[in-house]
Parts: C-alpha cells; structure tokens; sequence
C-alpha cells in the first residue's frame, strides 16, 4: 500500500483507462453472447480488483489528483465519442448518461448533501423538458437560455414545495414530493395545452444558426448529429460537476452536512436550517432542470410518462447505488443503470425487476453504496 | 342538483373511501409497531388480488361452480397467502433494517413493491393485460330516481365496515391488541413487560397484509377488472391517506381514507373543468394539508425524541 | 502474482473480447423492423399484426427466388406514445434496418412520424387510423396501407341516425386518437343533422375509474355513449355503465374490434357497435390465401382486425428491397410510385401524402360473443334490438 505517503496519478489512470476501454467494448458489442461474456467478465473483474485492495489505491489516487483525473475523464468521454462518431444510437446512450449524471448530480446536493428527500426527481426533470419544448415551439427564445429557463422553472416549481418541504420531515417530508410527483405526471396527462398524454414534440438545438439535428460532414468524415448535444452535455456535466464540487468544500457544504447529520444540534449551533434547506433543494432543482430541458432537446418529444414515479425512483436507486455524496459512484451508477439493460436485449423486460432487486441487495448488504463517500477533506493534500 | 344523483356520487365516493381506509389501515399498522413505511402495500394488494384470481380459475377447473363457494375460498387464499407473504417481507426486509435510517426501509419496502408489481406483469400469464375478474356478487339492483342501488355495492361496504368493526375491537379488547398497542407505545417497555415484540411484529403484517388482500378483492369486485398496476395507485393513495390523517392512529387512517375519496368526488362534481383533474386536485389538498398540520390531522402524541 | 502483469492479462483479454466483436461475419441478411403494441391492452392487435408480418418475411425467406435472407427485428410500443418514440429512434438510428411496418395505435404512430424523418427511415404503418398521421406533415418517409378514420365515423354517424336516435353523450381518450374520432365524428354527425351530442368528455387512456363521468352522463340521459378509443378502458367503461344502471346503446370504433373485447366484457358486449375500414380479412381478395399461410403457421393467436394490414405493408416493404436493394432511400424513392399495385387487401395506390385510400367501411355488431357485420346481424333484419332502438 502507498501507506500514508501520496499517491501517484498512476492508479487512478490506469483505472480510467481499463474503464473507458471496457465501455467502448461493451458498447460496440452487439452479440448477446458476447454482451453476456463481457459482463460477467466486467463483474468478476471488479470483484477481484476489490478482493486484491486495487480500489484503496484508486480512490486515493482521485482524491489526490482530482483535478487532472477530471480532465482525463472528459478526455475519456471524448474517446468513447470518436470511437462511436457516426453510430446514433451509441450517442444518443452516452448523452443520456451524461445528462441522468446532471439530474442525479442535483439530487446528490438536496439528498446527499442536505438530507433532503425528492422523490419527485423525474418531474423537476419533466420540467425543464417541457419548459424547452413549448419555449423552442412558441417562442424565439435563444436555447442556451432556454435550458437556463428550465433551470430556473424547476427550481421555481420547487419553490411552491418549500413550505410543506420544511415544514414536514421523514416519512412526511416523502409524502409531500411523492404527492407532487403523481399531481405532475396526471395534470400533464389532463391539460390539453401541453399536449395531454401525446406529449409534445421539441425542435432541436440551433445556436447562432447552426442547427444541432443535421449531420455533420468533415471532409470524408460524417458525424452523427447527436455529436452536437454530446460536446454540450458533456460541458453541462463538467460544469455541474465543478459547481457541486466546490459547493461540497466550501463552507456551504459544511452547513449542508452538518445539517443532514443533526438537525437540531446544528440549529443549537446557530446554523439557520431553513435557508441551507432551501438553498440545496433549490440547486438541486436547477441542476435537473438544465439537464431534463437538454434532455427534452435530445430526445425531440415530451410526454407525461416519460417522468413518472417510477422514473424518479430509478434517479434516487441510481444515487443510492453509487453511494450517497460521491459524484464519481454517481456517474459509475448511472452507466450501469442506463447502457446494461439496453445493451442486454434479453433483460429489456426484466429491467425495472433487476433494479429493484439490485437496490434491496445494496440495501441489504453494502447500505453505503458501490463507492461511498470519502470522510471530507478540509484541505487539499489533507487526509484523516 | 338532483338527490338521485346526489346519492349516486356519495354511493360512488363511499366504495372509493372504503378501498383508501382499508389501505390507510394497514399502513398505520406497520407504522405504530415498528416506525416504518412498508411501501410495497398497495402491491401486496395487487398479488393478493391474483391470488384471488389464480384460485378462481383452479376453483373453475376443478368444476366448482357455486359463487359464494369461489368467493369465500378466493377470499380466504388470497388473505392468508398475503398474510404470510407479510410476514416474510418482515422477517427478512423490514426487520433487519431497523438499526438503519428510515429512508432506508422505506426505499427497500418501495423497490419491493416494484419486484412484485414487476412480477406479476411477466410471470402471471399475461400479466401485462388487464384481468377480467368475476363478478361473483349478486347483480340485483334498484333505481330509486336516478340512483341506481347496487346489492354487490351494499354488500361490499358492509363487509368493509365490519372488517374495520372487527380490526378495530381486536386491538381495543383483546390481548393480542393490547400486546400490538404497548409494542407501538414504547417497544422496551413492552419488552420488559414479558411480550414478544418479534412475534407481535409479524402478527401485525400478517394482519395488515391480509387486509390488503382484502381490499384487492373488493377492487377486483367492484370494477371486474385488474392488472398489475392498481396497487401502485392505491398504495400511493392509501400511503397519503395514512400520513393526512396522521400516522399511527387508525382513525387517522379511516378519517384520511374516506377524505381522500371525498376530496375526488368533490373534485368530479364542483370543478368546472374537465373531472379527470380530481387527481391533481386531490394531491394538491394534500401537499397543502401537509404544509398546515406537518404531523396529520389527528396528531402523533409523542414529540420528536432528540 | 504482481499487479503489473494482471493488468497486462487484463488488457489482452480486453484486446481479444474487442477483436470478436469487431469481426462480426457479414452475410447477405437484410433487416427490416416492426413496431407494434405487444404488452399492454391491446397487445392482442400488435401479436396478430407481429405474426402477420413475421410470416410475410418468412414466406420470402421460403421463396428460393429472394435475392436476400431477410430478418425481422420486432419492438414494443407499448401504445404508448412516450415508448414509441424511443423504440422508434432506436430503430431508426440502426442503419442496418432499411424500413419498418409500424404502429398499430394512432397516438404511437402520430407521435414519431418526426422521428422517422429525421432519420429518413421508410416506415408503412399497418394499423393506426388517425388521417394526421398521412396528412400533417408531407413526409416522404411515411406510408400506410389502411385507411384512415374519418370514413368509418361518416359510417357510424349515418347508421345511428338512420336507426333515429336522437341524442348522443361523446366520451373520448385524450390522445390523439381519442381526439380525432371526436373531431371526425361530431363533424359527421352534425352534417346529418338528425342525433344531437349533449356532452363530451374526455379521459385518460389509463383510467380505472369512470363512475364521476358516467354518473354525469347519466344525469344526461343519452340513447347513445360513443366511444372514441381502445379497447381496455371500452372494457371499464361498458361495464360500469352497467354497474350505473346505464342502458344507453355503446358504440365504438375501430379500436374495440378485437376479440379481447368481448373476452373482457362476456353478455355485456352484447349489442355493442364497432366500425372498421376494410372489408372483413375472410372477404377481402386474397384473405383466403392468407388465412390459410397463417394458419399453417400455427402462431397462437389470430391475425385479429389488422393482421392482414401488417402483412400487406411487410410484403411491399420487401418487394421493393428485393427491387432496388438494401437502401433506405432508394426503397423511399420507390415507395413514392406505389400505384394500383396488388396485394392481399387489394390493390394498394399511395396519394402524394403516402395514403392508400380504402373505400368499403365495414360496421360490425357485437352478437353471441361475436362481431358481425351490421348487414348479417339480427338486429338489422329485426329479430334483436338494440337498447332503445325505435
């Protein structure tokens, strides 16, 4: 072990590496049998790397160098982008693990952070969704804004929650998000303006008249449209990633967690409760507003079952898979939840099942999740 | 308006509430024993109401023919295999948790509900589809005006209401009540007053899984029809119906069920606007009536121990 | 054994598992697709529909003159609209699926005609009747071989003025479907002029419970309930308009004319009325050919109302690629000269918006757990009638 000395970058690398190579492969498989293989050999593979301590060092390796391990894993998306360049349906799995990252970004600081329960994820993310597809129907609102726009209706949605939010907690406080989430989904379904249960369909990203649904013809090379919202969501997450980050290390993130861990000792102490509560729903909020208002632009249609109470459940067993508070497990969780069922055909039924069984089993047995959080670094270079 | 219709609507609204409190009922069961949310309810409802159904076609296939016969035998299958699947669900999923946060339970408890709603929807055969459920109640009725009484409707209310009678005198005069009672006051008391908390546990899911089940025939009664889904809903619903009313009380329970339903039928009756809103209407009341009484109507009487 | 090597069998077999995937055999097999709802309420429809166009592929697979092997890639919609454009993308975005027979729900189909645009994927739609899903857009990549609603609810209009009722209470689901047989129907039967609509309410495609709206209804007192959807919440409806009291004549369109229907409802269904573009598949030019294909097969459930649809658009989605070749816009290009060509519905031409016209409506009555057309029935020589039939 690297005992109490730095650790090099070397680790956290290779483990990028191994990573990003495993993805390609898996994602560019299209046998059964050989998805199968890959799978059981990823499996075994993180078991045994588990079993032999490798992860100790990993871990360290990106608590120590952050920063550069941040820029290789941009480096890495990029990769795995170029290698699927011209494949849309490959891309269009990558954008939305980049954007479910985003939303459970968000929910990580009300949640993770805050200890604020949403069980109403999928309809903040709904929308930003709608928010991009009546302003890119109806209006000229330019879309970068837009997604800001859907930002900030989602947070403002949330705002008319923050009463019985505050006012209620535990099983309570669940009651009112999850009561939201089904009031969503059905005034969507019954309100003809928004396009009842059809949904709606979304015009596509054009900024500065460059129009994100064509092709791209480089030379000889043609690239698939989804290229576009590829580079502009993986910029979303890397800027949500940086914001989450340093609002986690900050003094913001010290109230937060004091807050999450006692709530009335940390009111003893002077902390106003009410306004760190209100500041992390509010963030998160946001953070699932921008990626839904994206996601809506990828995807070109919105409908109310797309953002179901199932889905938000999905959002919060993503974010309790990979361990409550660690963005990286966060992003680790969301492509498994996301690329293993679509590319294992023969589970597509079975998928809602595997996940459920999936979480109880991480309930039952790693409660922490796949990669907990670390005990908090106060400095840079400091460890416990 | 009419007092035909008007008695039709309360007719309608009273099924409705009857359904929501036998729900309510079970959840405010589990919660008074062991401070927890058993999510997967409203499911355990839906397999009790395919038990119900996967017994009738055995019935029908070993040539029984009698409804009243098919309907005791369906009802008394479907509560028992639920109570005991409540038992299991306790022993194995909520139990061991108890040391963990409450967040914990209640996301085990509601994937749960998914493993069960998920299977009946691919190993019932067919499941995906909605059910065709016997109608096994006399089908008589009288129009008065325009209200058309239904016996079947008579006859399910009236067994609710003793079914709630009966839940109701078994915590209130009998041992065994008395035993879930002191559990759900202060469990180390109750421990040290020589009862077996595990035992009163499982007896208590048992008890309000086999009301779910209960309440999945009666749903399979009223409308002839099921699938895999209708425990979501009602689960949701009989989930807000026990925290409006306040947790732990089973008036709070009842009081929140039949309001619910009245929340609806009022919804349907006063909206100008299209009565597919009752829903959004009836979820709203509730995050308000959260914002105003955070605990429920009828109070919880212990404050929040730090 | 140190880290270092690990890591070097590792990456090997890394290297080995990408080389397999890499070298995938290339045979001459050409892949179309079809999307129909096989879950859910009306999975009966998009089973019969699948196995039709299923034994479209593997009749030309049988036939030694094909030029290729075809393979039929199946996906599930669900109905749902939602579900349908993601299926769709997927489908579409597989550049090694040419062209698709697609959707037997209207809400499905209107929902990802943008989506097989902007893909340029050639689509035939086998069962869905909403006239948007032609007509809305001019795209070049979407056909349809059936007809569309709006003459089945000229036909329903004339036959209940005809049989004098008088006031009629609309409830519709609030897709599009749901919205187009509205719109269609209520302009038809104010042409007639004779029966009134008095109310109109639309619901969820979801809804469990319809005793408020029925209720309401009720207080209407209407000799007729149209229904513009499908056949699972027909099902809920129609009987708790029983549980209601509710005696008014039931009368639905397309969406019902399946045997889950009756299956759903048992005596219940009894007198209820439906309405079908087409001639029924035993009547049509080569039905009986195809009844007899399909029964040797031996799938486990019939073709039911659109089978023959599906299997029309399967085989013309063939026939062109065994014309000009595995390339989606070459079959697009051809698909825009469809002219009285001959098919088992009969002969198929697409106007400029890839709509085949299909004239002959059929009307159907529900009799002894059967649907029988209108003309057949007792109820139209007199031996039965319908509630409140004058």
């Amino acid at each position: 072990m690297a005992g109490k000395g730095h650790t090099s970058v070397w680790p956290g690398l290779v483990a990028l590496a191994i990573a990003t190579g495993y993805l390609i492969a898996l994602l560019g498989a299209e046998k059964q049998n050989l998805i199968i293989m890959l799978l059981a050999v990823g499996i075994v593979a993180v078991i045994a790397a588990a079993w032999l301590g490798l992860f100790e060092n990993v871990s360290a390796s990106f608590v120590e160098h952050e920063d550069a391990l941040g820029v290789c894993a941009i480096g890495a998306a990029g990769a795995v982008a170029a290698v699927f360049h011209d494949n849309h349906f490959v891309l269009l799995l990558v954008i939305t693990v980049l954007l479910y990252s985003v939303a459970t970004l968000g929910l990580n600081v009300q949640f993770g952070y805050a200890g604020v329960l949403n069980f109403a994820g999928a309809s903040f993310f709904g929308i930003g969704a709608y928010t991009s597809a009546v302003l890119n129907t109806y209006t000229a609102v330019p879309h970068l804004l837009v997604l800001l726009i859907g930002g900030m209706l989602a947070a403002f949605a949330g705002s008319l929650l923050l009463l019985p939010v505050l006012r209620t907690r535990g099983h309570y406080a669940a009651v009112v998000t999850i009561a939201f989430a089904l009031l969503f989904k059905t005034f969507l379904e019954v309100n003809d303006v928004l396009g009842g249960p059809q949904g709606m369909q979304v015009k596509g990203m054009r900024i500065l008249g460059w129009s994100f649904n064509d092709n791209i013809e480089i030379g000889k090379i043609s690239l698939s449209f989804y290229m576009n919202y590829f580079v502009l969501s993986l910029l979303l997450l890397a800027g949500a990633f940086v914001l989450v980050r340093r609002l986690e290390r900050s003094w913001i993130g010290l109230n937060l967690d004091a807050l999450r861990l006692d709530e009335t000792a940390a009111g003893c102490f002077g902390l106003d409760i009410v306004r760190w509560k209100i500041t992390a729903f509010l963030i998160g909020n946001f953070l699932i507003g921008i990626a839904g208002a994206l996601f809506g632009m990828v995807g070109g249609f919105v409908a109310p079952n797309n953002y179901t109470f199932a889905d938000s459940l999905i959002l919060v067993s993503i974010l309790l898979l990979g361990g409550i508070g660690n963005p990286w497990g966060l992003m680790v969780a969301t492509i498994i939840v996301v690329v293993v069922p679509e590319k294992l055909q023969t589970i597509q039924e079975y998928r809602f099942l595997l996940y459920a069984l999936m979480v109880i089993a991480v309930l039952l047995f790693r409660p922490e999740g796949l990669l907990p959080r670390p005990v908090r670094r106060y400095f840079p270079g400091w460890r416990p | 308006m009419d007092a035909g219709l008007l008695a039709q609507y309360v007719m309608n609204g009273l099924m409705l509430g009857m359904m929501y409190a036998l729900v309510a009922v079970g959840f405010t069961l589990f919660f008074g024993v062991l401070d927890v949310i058993k999510f997967s309810h409203g499911d355990v409802l839906t397999v009790g109401a395919f038990t119900a159904l996967a017994t009738y076609a055995g019935m029908r296939m070993l040539g029984v023919n009698s409804n009243l016969l098919d309907l005791i035998v369906m009802l008394v299958t479907a509560t028992l295999a639920m109570a005991f699947l409540g038992v299991v669900i306790a022993r194995y999923l909520v139990m061991p948790l108890r040391s963990a946060p409450a967040l914990n339970t209640l996301l085990i408890t509601l994937m749960l509900g998914t493993v069960l709603r998920e299977s009946v929807r691919l190993f019932y055969p067919q499941g995906a589809n909605p059910k065709p459920f016997p109608a096994l109640l006399p089908r008589t009725s009288i129009d008065i005006g325009d209200f058309n009484l239904r016996f079947d409707n008579v006859l399910m209310l009236t067994a609710g209401v003793l079914v709630i009678i009966g839940i109701q005198y078994l915590l209130n005069r009998t041992k065994l009540g008395l035993a879930i009672r002191a559990v759900a006051q202060d469990e180390e008391t109750a421990r040290t007053m020589g009862i077996n908390f595990t035992a009163i546990v499982l007896v208590t899911f048992a008890l309000g899984s086999g009301l779910a089940a209960f309440a999945g025939v009666m749903n399979g009664l009223y409308y002839n029809e099921i699938n895999f889904g209708i425990g979501l809903y009602l689960g949701v619903v009989g989930f807000s119906a026990a925290i409006i009313g306040g947790l732990g009380s089973i008036y709070g329970a009842i009081l929140g069920g039949f309001l619910f339903a009245g929340l609806q039928t009022i919804g349907t009756v006063m909206l100008p606007f299209a009565s597919a809103y009752k829903d959004v209407f009836a979820f709203a009341v509730v995050i308000a009536i959260m914002a105003w009484r955070p605990t429920g109507l009828i109070r919880e009487k212990i404050s929040e121990r730090v | 054994m140190t880290r270092a090597p690990k890591f070097a069998v590792l990456s090997i077999a890394a290297l080995i598992v990408a080389g397999a995937a890499v070298s995938a055999d290339a045979k001459d097999k050409v892949k179309v697709g079809f999307i129909g709802p096989l879950t859910g309420g009306v999975s009966v429809n998009g089973i019969g529909g699948r196995n039709s166009a299923d034994l479209a592929v593997r009749l030309r697979n049988a036939d030694a003159k094909s030029k290729y092997e075809y393979e039929m890639v199946v996906l599930d919609d669900e109905c749902k609209p939602n579900v349908a454009v993601q299926v769709a993308t997927k489908m579409a975005a597989d550049k090694d699926i040419i062209a698709a027979a697609t959707h037997y729900c209207s809400a499905t189909a209107i929902a990802t005609v943008d989506t097989y645009h902007k893909f340029g994927f050639p689509v035939i739609v086998w069962g869905a009747v909403l006239p948007d899903i032609t007509y809305r857009n001019k795209y070049e990549e979407v056909h349809r071989v059936n007809g569309t609603m709006i003459n089945q609810n000229d036909a329903n209009a004339e036959l209940i003025s005809k049989l004098g009722y008088k006031t009629v209470a609309v409830i519709h689901d609030t897709t599009d479907y749901g919205k187009g047989h509205n719109e269609y129907f209520s302009k038809a039967l104010a042409k007639i002029g004779q029966a009134k609509i008095v109310g109109t309410f639309g619901v969820t495609a979801d809804q469990q419970d319809f005793t408020a709206e029925l209720t309401k209804i009720k207080a209407l007192n209407p000799d007729v309930i149209y229904f513009g959807g499908l056949t699972p919440i027909g099902v809920r409806i129609r009987s708790q308009m029983d549980k209601l009291g509710i005696k008014a004549l039931f009368d639905g369109t397309s969406g019902i004319v399946s045997d889950a229907y009756i299956q759903g409802l048992g005596p219940l269904a009894e007198g209820t009325l439906a309405f079908r573009e087409g001639a029924p598949t035993e009547k049509l030019p080569g039905g009986k050919f195809f009844m007899e294909k399909y029964n040797a097969q031996k799938y486990d459930n019939p073709p039911e109302a659109y089978g023959a649809f599906a299997y029309a658009a399967m085989d013309m989605i063939l026939d062109t690629i065994e014309k000009v070749g595995p390339d989606r816009k070459k079959v697009i290009a051809d698909l825009a000269n469809v002219k009285d060509r001959d098919s088992i519905v009969g002969k198929i031409t697409f106007d400029d918006h890839g709509q085949n016209t299909v004239p002959v409506i059929t009307k159907y009555v529900v009799q002894d757990g059967k649907f029988v057309e209108w003309a057949d029935s007792e109820y139209a020589n007199g031996k039965r009638k319908l509630p409140g039939q004058k």
